[in-house]
């Protein structure tokens, strides 16, 4: 299981994200292992600037799931954090509970649209023991 | 904790030890926040007292981990709801039927067993999705394709064993209809292999379904029979090409020969690839619903005043270039008598898919898994948030022009009546043979109010379809006794037959209670639901 400290840590992190400043965002990586972008809601934030990659998208995962996510998380470790739309972040949520992980911290950025779908910073982690690290 | 139906917390408690001792204790869930991810995020119940709830999950790594989870549950009285990835969203998802059911969560069961390029087929585990089966296709360089419903987060099995549909060629977009060979392990925790797998030694079991007897392989399918553990596939070889094409015609009236001409060259072969129908002129307001098909008169004018199409027929071809585009002329031909028709063609699509190519399809026509959907979804129509959901209500109508016809016309009256929103409805689907299915994507709230309204008119739709004779041949788990009510021929000896089954084959009622409207004897009478 995710410790409390790991826990704590990241739920530090996502109104870092939140934010969206630079420092900010600077600060709340760490620990991270990559991000992914919903370029709807988060255009703004520089590409691979704190040194872990960052995965843009236009609210189809279908690519970075298919080339980068689900490898990763066939292993141990890798937690993901990401500022996306409320619906992408539902189809990554349900992925993720089939391995081993969840959302263990999420944040509504912005204001939902007329139909429901909000910008929110989130990340998911290992919580099962096959995959934490 | 939370316990199955007529269990005693310590019964319970010692049944989940023995499956732990089973399949290893990080592999039983029963804390809440484990168990959340096992509701169906869906659900026309959530967050009401009836919502259908898991009192455990518990995910065995093999077929023997399987039958000793069987072996316990049988023991104990222990109802289990098998799972293959739980993703069949609109459907049910992860959440069994019987409320306070342990999930049997098969994804660790995730091993492409065999596939045989020769004979173009496949054996799998029921924890394979589609994304993995297109990765091990991918990286064996593999020249065969699957099909894949779409999204195509699920599994292959999970997916067959539900009747779930694709989009390329007859015989492989019917998930059921391309099933070869299936292995499962019964309520007595014994295995039974179907078709030629009964032989040993057999090497044709994913080419020779029926075996001898009996063919038992439907007794899996929507059932409360058995674990499935291994299921064999015809996979599609790759074509060289794909043509995707259209025709117009322009009258009311242009319906039925359309629909029957469609029939008789896919019966024939002369195509291969998913037909549909449709009616750019009914669907001005919203591409993916069409309105109500008005008299003939109005819609003629309709087709005059804008100069749309009345109907569209779309037709796909996968083969050799040569080939398809020798069809495609044939196809032409045949529809040249129609008043004013009009062909449309998409430039032919050469195999395997180049870069820019695969950037502008349509993915699982390629069988290809995409998760596409639900960005689409959300920019959607209609004035509901999309991650909230949907049911599908998907009816067998006739396939004719008058079964579109009529199908529209009854389902657009009544959701209207009964102020049923719909945000997609399109009466002709044709991912299974020989049959039009009618979709209606129903939208589904995180309010409990509206979704009683929502379960209320569905419940009614789904009688009065029957009235004419429709009916669904897939449901959520909320509306599977009023789907298996209406096919009710002979005082509902469907079903009867179904429980003597059931009684025969799982005499504790342990398996899947309820799904499919099919109850084990303690809990008929509506007891279980």
């Amino acid at each position: 299981m995710i410790s409390r400290r790991e826990v704590i840590k990241w739920g530090a992190a996502a109104p870092a994200f939140a934010a969206c400043s630079h420092a900010a965002f600077a600060s709340g990586v760490q620990g991270c292992d990559a991000f992914l972008l919903d370029q709807r809601f988060a255009a703004q934030v520089p590409q691979n600037h704190w040194g872990i990659p960052v995965m843009r998208f236009d609210g189809d995962v279908t690519g970075h799931w298919y080339q980068t996510i689900d490898p990763a998380w066939r292993q141990r470790g890798y937690v993901l954090g990401g500022i996306t739309g409320s619906d992408a972040l539902f189809v990554l949520e349900t992925l993720a509970q089939q391995h081993g992980r969840r959302v263990v911290s999420r944040s509504q950025v912005g204001a939902a649209d007329a139909r429901g779908i909000a910008p929110v910073s989130w990340i998911i982690a290992p919580v099962h023991p096959s995959v934490v690290a | 904790m939370t316990v199955p139906p007529g269990l005693g917390e310590a019964d319970f408690a010692d049944g989940l030890a023995e499956m732990r001792d089973a399949v290893g204790t990080e592999w039983v869930f029963d804390q809440p926040a484990d168990l959340n991810t096992y509701r169906d995020f869906y659900s026309v119940l959530w967050g009401e007292p009836e919502e259908k709830r898991a009192s455990a999950a518990i995910a065995p790594a093999n077929v023997e981990q399987v039958q000793a989870v069987v072996r316990v549950a049988s023991e104990r009285n222990i109802p289990l709801y098998p799972i293959s990835t739980g993703r069949n969203l609109g459907y049910g998802g992860s959440a069994p039927v019987l409320s306070g059911s342990v999930v049997l969560d098969l994804k660790r069961m995730d091993r492409v067993l065999d596939v045989n390029e020769n004979n173009c087929s496949c054996l799998v585990e029921p924890g394979v999705s589609y994304f993995d089966m297109y990765r091990h296709l991918q990286e064996s360089g593999s020249k065969l394709w699957l099909d894949v419903p779409d999204p195509g987060w699920g599994s292959l099995v999970g997916n067959a064993l539900d009747s779930g549909g694709g989009y390329t060629a007859a015989g492989y977009r019917g998930h059921w209809e391309a099933v070869c060979g299936i292995e499962a392990v019964m309520a007595d925790g014994e295995l039974l292999r179907t078709g030629m797998g009964a032989l040993p030694g057999s090497e044709t079991w994913q080419q020779y379904r029926m075996g001898i007897g009996p063919c038992l392989d439907g007794l899996f399918r929507q059932s409360s029979l058995g674990v499935v553990t291994k299921m064999g596939f015809y996979l599609f070889p790759q074509p060289e090409a794909y043509l995707s094409v259209s025709v117009d015609v322009f009258r009311f009236e242009d319906l039925e020969p359309l629909v029957e001409l469609l029939n008789e060259l896919e019966y024939g072969h002369v195509f291969n690839g998913m037909p549909g129908i449709g009616s750019p002129v009914l669907a001005q307001e919203n591409p993916i619903a069409m309105s109500i098909v008005p008299e003939a008169e109005v819609m003629n004018a309709m087709v005059r005043e804008t100069g749309l199409p009345a109907w569209r027929g779309s037709i796909n071809f996968y083969g050799p270039e040569k080939v398809i585009r020798a069809q495609w002329d044939y196809v032409q031909e045949r529809f040249a008598h129609f008043e004013g028709v009009k062909f449309n063609e998409t430039p032919v699509v050469k195999l395997p898919l180049s870069p820019d190519d695969m950037e502008r399809i349509h993915k699982p026509r390629f069988g290809i898994p995409s998760l596409e959907i639900f960005s689409v979804g959300s920019r959607g129509y209609g004035d509901f948030n999309p991650s909230d959901g949907h049911i599908w209500f998907s009816a067998v109508i006739p396939r004719s022009g008058k079964g579109i016809i009529d199908a529209n016309r009854v389902m657009r009256t009544e959701c209207e009546r009964l102020g049923l929103d719909l945000f997609m409805f399109v009466p002709s689907v044709t991912c299974w043979s020989r049959s039009f299915v009618l979709f209606a994507a129903v939208p589904v709230y995180k309010d409990a109010a509206r979704n009683q309204h929502l379960r209320d008119s569905v419940k009614e739709i789904i009688r009065i379809c029957a009235t004419h004779g429709w009916g669904e041949y897939r449901c959520p788990p909320a509306f599977m006794d009023a789907a298996m009510d209406a096919y009710s021929f002979g005082d509902h000896k469907l079903r009867r037959v179904n429980e003597q089954i059931k009684d025969a084959l799982d005499p504790r009622g342990i398996l899947s209670a309820g799904r499919y409207g099919v109850w084990p004897r303690h809990l008929r009478d509506g007891g279980g639901a």
